[in-house]
């Protein structure tokens, strides 16, 4: 009987119930059906301890980092080192414009502050070189996916919190398949720049202007270094790397580049509080949806229901990877996770696959689902940044999906790729 | 229907006022969050001595920042919902069916904030925090153990604020139904997620 809150959660979900209030009536409508009213206060309980987290704090803090460097100025130093280094390439913005993503990711692990950010400057910038408005939007969107891939990231944090799995871990495991996803992004760039003959975006820089541009972006490009060098060396938690973050983007952006005001600041914590509290109460709500989660069997269930369709790992990894995918065309990544993450995991992990891929797979896969049309969350940030209208950006960015979808396979069937640093630095098994 | 007008003017004029001091405070919070993190990152590798309450100093703050934050992004459609079958029906079905989730939403709220008071009243919330305490003499010779039930309050709080919301909205959505007016409109702000 219980196991039938996955259908009505699904009916909430599809009627556009708010997905906070649907983790938390389906499964309280069941358990009031199924006479066991005790255990809404169960419920209850589960969404006031799932926020009260050290670890979770990670969350409000990587935003606000984000945030404050993106008020400070920061990305402009960013896209000057990326144009010193590429600008000069056929296609050279486009080029820019991914190698500036694969860069901010390291500092802020969101796909929606990179396309606000990157895109308000590169798109009319790439506009007034030639490019067409929709193909700059669409490179804008496509690499900002980056963002959650590239360690810091939001959704992995909450995939870690939810699943209990080592942030680290992710973090480091997210390294590869992120550069992968810029690499592949830039290989079509070339494919599409002999072909249609793009412009190069500026003269070759001698190598003495790179070595000025990269020491004015030093300052940023040393975020990422610091909160993986003191995760990874055990100096921070992630949540005190996380603050760190956010004294070191004050101090660059208050007193080195000066590019901020203290006066902007309380609406910097106001932003950054405002979205991490929706998050916050998501993830408590999706504590509760996992009590009743494994009170229903569910995952038993669907692994028992998984079984009888194929044993052939192989042939379920790309079954899931479907599912994911039509997942993420409709829902953004954090929601997704708190919501399958509880379900789907046990299966998989029962049937062998590592539970640091399977997360990998999860969050490469619903991160790319972010640009794909017709509810990808980036792809509405970039139009309402370009002003290009959402449909035709959502057909200009098919191809750069098409090479995403690529690294998700690859990342999926060659478990290595993805593996490696975490094993070699003794954070997985 | 001026009955009507004026509990949703008023309605919204409390909200207004609540929800920017629960802004106020929670971006206090988030500032106080950082600080008290801060601090024992430095005692800790610095002075090699952490001290026992920033960690749960931190978490009261967040608690109380999510509790009186989250009110203002419901407020301003910042909760994340699957809205294509409501963006393609008729502005008529599309409120009525608004309607509908309001209720559900409110269901579930008056049901948290029942268990909520019991939790916050309760035995639970009657047990001490582990490590926050508050001075009660000026000359900090005396000090109160801070208990439980001032940090579940912060949800229990949350949960009235987005009752006191989910009413507004649902005096919106009657009005919209009812009227060709347009209503003064809620600054929508931004919200995003965690991607």
């Amino acid at each position: 009987m219980l196991i039938w809150f996955l259908p009505l959660f699904l009916v909430f979900l599809m009627i556009g119930l708010p997905v906070f209030f649907g983790l938390l009536a389906a499964p309280g409508i069941l358990l009031l059906l199924n006479g066991q009213e005790r255990d809404l206060t169960l419920l209850y309980r589960n969404l006031y301890n799932g926020m009260d987290s050290f670890p979770l704090m990670a969350i409000p803090f990587f935003m606000l980092a984000g945030e404050i460097m993106n008020r400070g100025g920061i990305t402009h130093r960013l896209v000057e080192f990326s144009q010193a280094f590429m600008g000069h390439l056929r296609g050279g913005l486009a080029h820019v414009n991914v190698l500036s993503s694969m860069l901010f990711a390291g500092l802020s692990g969101s796909a929606v502050a990179d396309t606000s950010a990157l895109g308000s400057m590169l798109i009319p910038a790439m506009e007034k070189q030639g490019y067409t408005r929709k193909f700059a939007a669409a490179i804008t969107a496509a690499s900002s996916v980056i963002g959650p891939i590239i360690p810091p990231s939001g959704i992995m944090i909450i995939y870690a919190y939810v699943m209990g799995e080592s942030v680290a871990a992710l973090f480091l495991a997210g390294l590869v398949p992120g550069v992968m996803v810029g690499v592949g992004l830039m290989l079509l760039i070339k494919v599409m720049a002999d072909r249609y003959d793009f412009p190069v975006a500026s003269r070759k820089y001698s190598w003495g202007e790179r070595g000025q541009a990269s020491l004015k972006a030093f300052f940023p490009l040393m975020t990422p270094v610091i909160i993986l060098g003191g995760i990874l060396g055990g100096v921070f938690t992630p949540t005190e790397a996380a603050a760190v973050a956010v004294a070191y983007a004050l101090i660059i952006s208050l007193f080195v580049l000066r590019s901020m005001r203290v006066s902007e600041l309380p609406d910097v914590l106001g932003k950054a509080g405002l979205t991490s509290a929706v998050v916050l109460l998501l993830v408590g709500a999706a504590m509760s949806f996992k009590t009743v989660v494994s009170l229903s069997h569910a995952p038993q269930m669907m692994a028992d229901y998984i079984l009888t369709l194929t044993e052939n790992p192989l042939i379920l990894l790309f079954l899931i990877n479907l599912l994911l995918f039509v997942v993420g065309m409709f829902l953004d990544a954090g929601p997704a996770i708190i919501i399958l993450g509880p379900i789907l995991g046990p299966v998989f992990i029962g049937m062998g696959v590592d539970s640091v891929h399977f997360a990998i797979i999860m969050c490469v896969n619903l991160t790319v689902g972010l640009a794909t049309p017709p509810m990808g969350l980036v792809l509405f940030v970039a139009s309402a940044v370009s002003g290009e209208r959402v449909s035709t950006i959502a057909k200009a960015i098919l191809p750069f999906l098409a090479v995403e979808i690529v690294v998700i396979f690859l990342i999926t069937y060659f478990p290595a790729l993805s593996m490696t640093i975490p094993r070699l630095t003794g954070f997985a098994n | 229907m001026v009955l009507f007008d004026g509990l949703l003017r008023l309605l919204s004029g409390i909200n207004d006022r609540l929800l920017m001091v629960g802004r106020g405070i929670g971006i206090f919070a988030v500032a106080v969050m950082v600080a008290v993190t801060l601090l024992q990152v430095f005692c800790r590798y610095v002075l090699g001595n952490a001290l026992p309450w920033p960690d749960e100093a931190a978490r009261f703050c967040m608690l109380w920042m999510t509790g009186l934050m989250a009110p203002t992004a419901f407020r301003r459609g910042g909760f994340v919902a699957i809205d294509v079958l409501p963006s393609m029906m008729p502005r008529r079905a599309a409120s009525l069916l608004n309607l509908l989730l309001l209720m559900v939403s409110l269901a579930v709220l008056v049901v948290a904030v029942q268990i909520g008071w019991k939790e916050v009243t309760g035995l639970g919330g009657r047990f001490a925090s582990a490590s926050l305490y508050i001075p009660t003499a000026v000359d900090f010779s005396a000090w109160y153990r801070v208990p439980r039930s001032w940090m579940m309050a912060s949800i229990f709080v949350g949960v009235v604020l987005l009752i006191l919301v989910n009413l507004e909205l649902i005096l919106r959505n009657l009005f919209q139904l009812t009227s060709d007016r347009d209503l003064p409109p809620i600054d929508m702000g931004q919200t995003q997620g965690a991607e």
